[in-house]
């Protein structure tokens, strides 16, 4: 059986957000076995994507050693890198679709495989650009009206339209931690999951944000427990948060911060009603599982590349005003991040499935959907011009794939 | 008996003279008695060589630690006799094919160790190395090309001056042998005497080959003294702190840049023990060359630690302190001159009227030398004085020059040069002349590198560098102003004793002979890292023949000229020049994957 390999080692947000593309592969070649490389820390999570067969891990942290350790010979750093791919027994790749548009990327897409889609297609040391991931640096630099969203444009770079079904995540058989398992599995509830961390310090939601929205969330949904997301590095801001909560409020917060792993939180999320967050890797995460997103998208996020993927999220973007986020640590309030400015009560609203005002003076509301072209966003459930155009996008960079190349891929 | 004769049979086979002198000396310098292992030990002078208890196990975990750090290739060179237990530990942990040198500083000794302890079966694969050191050290360097000394220091501190002087003399030979370029980055003062030696030491490295990347802070001397119109003493400390602060996590950003192997700072050079914590950090060596004077200028106590290799312009006291004070290596490098810039000049008959004086005296307004200085004034000879700091100079006044402005290099240059007798007295904050001067200042090397002619006072350092046939030496202020009326009186001989002392300069005292002595002494100490690069190992000739388990590599090596250091970016370079439609075999791939990670930076700031 021929193996491809899908190669993503950028952060668990950009692994979650390619789920939709390993589906629309292995559904387009379910003869040939599908596996994935990701960086070490995500190999856990990658195990659980449905759609592929085996994942290998990418360790840059051991790269780095092989590169850097002093006083080796270029032969001895040689030998030690072919130990590190012979050591994770990498079957030979007839073909390997590469996401990432940078030299790791395309080096180990070469490395793997003689057949490479995506960017590095022209060769290793080729800067042109397949036609996709063309446009996805083009929109990077110039957004636009693209309508596009991130996991399509990453079916696209593949050469497969993006799937009939939304993926989704199932919860694996995983031991909970005994606090956990008492509040996932325990009497009815709504369970909203809270995403404490962003991976750039320009998308943390300030601690002052997250109290009032318990506290609201508390008040507001009746038997509504709340859940805290993050990896080791939000353990602080956690505890900081659980400490300037009410009393009152406290029994209705679970600190998962640093306390789980993928399989586990892949496993609460599924339990999880609502999921709420900036544009995060666990906010994606939460769609996939099942849960609905409502995402703040401030800084550079943009809900129509990267909203939560599927059907039902929504996305309160930033529009207009001063610039949110914390620059700083979490503890802090940053200047024009008080909760007055931040869609608060709204989100409440509309985890209550009350009717909200879909613009405020900074934040507009953002609904997904999805059709044969994939995801989008719709304000008041009308697309607009620049949806529609998405046909018009995809019928000309598809034209722009070499055909001999498309018809050596499909072999 | 028999064991000794057994022994000598041994080394019959390897040294007929040396087994003959065996037979011949005396014996007892060591004292035998039996450990409660059975084994024989040894004392000398009432102090153990080896344990009492069971030497064979205390030379087995002295040798698993000291092998921690040896590589293949090297050539393991060990000071230190007594009973040798050390040394069979080492012979039997290591391959065969593995050279083993020992040092036999005194022969007495190696006799009466051999009548105790048998050489079978390991001694017969040890090289012994007997006569002066000078002789042991050539030996050495002819015999290896990367040494690792290993010192046995219970034994070897019986002879600690002579085992001194062996890594002398090695340092020395092995300076000669250097024919690998590194790359340095030196990092300089923001202002100050060492700030000329920063840019000497530059030109010095660069002129020996080296990649030099200098981390010049004295651009940024204008903002430190702008900080000087802050009135409160202790905010203007604290602001000026900062100041220095960040000017070493810029010196770190330039290693993140550009990583050297070896970073070399001056004296005041700002870096931190934050900053050198993050070099250890990320295994760049760090050394200090610190010209001051150690009992002066004391913040080198909170640095100590930081450095890997101290260089000291004093002896004795000076390395004990640094040692005690935990200095891991710290080695005696005096101060020396610049030949491009401190060379006889022919002054035009301007500079000759400004500069030219029978007798002169330049530098700084220190206690002793206002004490000392108003002696010369007032006699039948033209007196300047030069130099800052002499505010209130009472009776100098009428001598000093330019209203005591700062002199810079070329000025005091043409002062050299169109004096007659220069003076030169090392500054002390008591009265006269320091009763421990032992260092040597920049002024001596320079005066000398001028061809000028000098009246100096008496440093215990000073005859190992200059005899008194190239300067006038004085014990005692006393003698200044007879002496300098016998010398001015004598220009024929001062321009003989001035032109010899040049000579001096020019074949041992340049900066270029101190960065030889210093490169010797780090590469001696890191034989895997720098002492490899030093002696030509990174050479693309080398790397090839090296190249045994990637035969792939050998041609992408071959491209460079076979004496060209040749790094990882060198390789991928190469690569990468050849074109977008270029196909790639594996190894290269992995070249260029393994440079794309060198490059990261992510947590070096």
């Amino acid at each position: 059986m021929s193996r491809a390999l899908l190669i993503q080692l950028a952060r668990l947000g950009d692994l979650v957000q390619s789920l939709p593309v390993l589906t629309a592969l292995q559904s387009a070649h379910p003869e040939r076995a599908l596996d994935l490389l990701c960086p070490s820390p995500l190999v856990s999570l990658g195990e659980i994507f449905p759609c592929v067969d085996r994942v290998y891990p990418w360790n840059g942290e051991q790269w780095h050693e092989v590169a850097t350790t002093k006083m080796m010979d270029a032969d001895q750093r040689l030998v030690q890198a072919k130990r590190y791919l012979s050591g994770y027994a990498f079957p030979t790749f007839s073909l390997a679709y590469n996401l990432n548009n940078h030299p790791r990327g395309i080096l180990a897409a070469h490395v793997l495989s003689g057949l490479v889609v995506g960017p590095g297609e022209h060769g290793p040391l080729n800067p042109t650009l397949p036609a996709w991931a063309d446009y996805l640096r083009q929109i990077a630099h110039d957004r636009g009206s693209n309508r596009v969203h991130l996991s399509d444009a990453f079916c696209g770079l593949c050469q497969v339209l993006p799937p009939s079904d939304i993926p989704y995540l199932k919860a694996p058989e995983v031991q909970l931690p005994l606090e956990l398992e008492r509040m996932v599995n325990g009497q009815p509830s709504t369970l909203i999951g809270i995403v404490l961390g962003a991976g750039d310090a320009d998308r943390r939601i300030p601690l002052s944000v997250w109290q009032d929205l318990i506290a609201a969330c508390a008040e507001h949904i009746p038997q509504s427990y709340l859940f805290l997301i993050g990896g080791e590095g939000e353990r602080e801001a956690a505890l900081a948060l659980e400490h300037r909560l009410p009393g009152k409020y406290l029994n209705r917060v679970v600190n998962g911060c640093g306390r789980t792993s993928f399989p586990q939180l892949v496993g609460i999320l599924n339990r999880c009603q609502w999921v709420v967050g900036s544009d995060t890797g666990p906010l994606h995460l939460g769609a996939m599982c099942g849960a609905r997103a409502i995402g703040w998208y401030f800084s550079r996020a943009r809900v129509h590349e990267t909203g939560p993927y599927g059907v039902g999220h929504y996305v309160w973007q930033y529009e207009r005003g001063q610039p949110l986020g914390s620059p700083d640590d979490h503890g802090t309030r940053a200047a024009g991040s008080s909760s007055a400015h931040w869609p608060v009560l709204e989100t409440v609203h509309l985890m209550g499935e009350e009717k909200v005002n879909a613009t405020t003076d900074e934040w507009d509301l953002w609904i997904s959907h999805r059709d044969e072209w994939g995801a989008f966003y719709t304000r008041d459930d009308k697309p607009d011009e620049a949806v529609l155009r998405r046909k018009d996008t995809w019928e000309t960079l598809s034209r722009l794939v070499n055909q001999d190349f498309r018809l050596e891929v499909s072999r | 008996m028999h064991v000794l004769k057994q022994n000598i049979g041994i080394l019959r086979h390897q040294d007929q003279v040396l087994a003959a002198q065996i037979l011949q000396v005396p014996g007892g310098t060591l004292s035998i008695q039996p450990a409660k292992s059975g084994m024989p030990t040894a004392l000398v002078n009432s102090r153990y060589l080896h344990s009492a208890y069971d030497p064979v196990r205390e030379a087995a975990r002295w040798a698993e630690e000291r092998l921690k750090d040896c590589q293949p290739g090297e050539t393991i060179v060990v000071l230190g006799v007594g009973l040798l237990y050390h040394v069979q530990a080492l012979r039997e942990m290591l391959p065969h094919d593995h050279v083993i040198m020992v040092v036999v500083a005194d022969l007495s000794e190696f006799a009466d160790c051999v009548s105790v302890r048998s050489l079978e079966g390991w001694g017969e694969r040890v090289m012994w190395l007997t006569g002066s050191m000078t002789d042991m050290a050539a030996r050495v360097t002819q015999n290896a090309k990367r040494v690792r000394i290993l010192s046995y220091e219970p034994a070897a501190t019986v002879y600690h001056d002579a085992y001194e002087h062996f890594r002398l003399q090695l340092r020395d030979h092995l300076a000669q042998q250097l024919s690998g370029a590194l790359h340095i980055m030196v990092v300089g003062p923001i202002y100050g005497g060492s700030l000329p030696i920063a840019r000497y030491v530059v030109n010095a490295l660069e002129g020996l080959g080296h990649r030099v990347s200098w981390v010049d802070h004295s651009p940024h001397y204008a903002g430190y003294q702008s900080l000087a119109t802050i009135r409160d003493h202790r905010l203007r400390l604290t602001v000026q702190q900062r100041l220095s602060d960040t000017l070493g996590v810029i010196s770190l950003a330039h290693v993140a840049e550009d990583p050297p192997d070896l970073v070399l700072a001056l004296s005041q050079a700002p870096l931190t023990m934050a900053v050198l914590e993050q070099m250890r950090r990320k295994k760049v060596l760090t050394a200090m060359w610190f010209v001051e004077n150690f009992r002066h200028l004391t913040y080198w106590q909170q640095m100590v630690t930081g450095y890997d290799f101290w260089f000291v312009m004093q002896q004795a006291a000076c390395l004990d302190t640094f040692r005690k004070a935990g200095a891991k290596q710290v080695s005696y490098l005096p101060l020396a001159a610049e030949p491009a810039i401190h060379q006889p000049l022919t002054l035009t008959p301007q500079e000759q009227q400004e500069f030219g004086a029978d007798v002169s005296f330049l530098g700084a307004g220190y206690w002793n030398r206002r004490h000392i200085l108003p002696s010369l004034v007032g006699h039948g000879w033209t007196f300047k004085l030069w130099g800052n700091e002499w505010d209130n100079p009472g009776m100098l006044e009428t001598v000093l020059q330019r209203e005591g402005a700062r002199i810079d290099t070329p000025t005091s240059v043409k002062i050299f040069n169109a004096t007659s007798v220069n003076i030169n007295v090392h500054s002390y904050t008591g009265d006269g002349f320091d009763p421990e001067g032992d260092g040597v200042n920049p002024r001596t090397f320079e005066l000398a590198g001028c061809g000028a002619f000098q009246v100096v006072d008496a440093r215990t350092l000073l005859p190992a560098l200059f005899d008194e046939t190239m300067m006038a030496v004085i014990d005692g202020p006393d003698k200044l102003l007879s002496t300098v009326q016998t010398y001015l009186h004598e220009p024929a001989r001062r321009m003989s004793m001035a032109a010899s002392s040049r000579k001096r300069v020019l074949e041992a005292h340049t900066y270029a002979h101190r960065m030889k002595t210093l490169l010797g002494a780090v590469g001696m100490a890191s034989p895997d890292r720098l002492g490899a690069i030093l002696q030509g190992e990174r050479h693309a000739g080398s790397l090839v023949a090296r190249s045994m388990k990637s035969p792939e590599l050998i041609p992408m090596l071959k491209q460079f000229p076979q004496t060209d250091r040749v790094e990882l970016v060198d390789v991928a370079r190469n690569i990468r020049k050849k074109g977008p439609e270029a196909k790639l075999n594996r190894e290269e791939l992995l070249i260029l994957m393994m440079d794309e990670y060198r490059q990261e930076k992510r947590d070096f700031l």
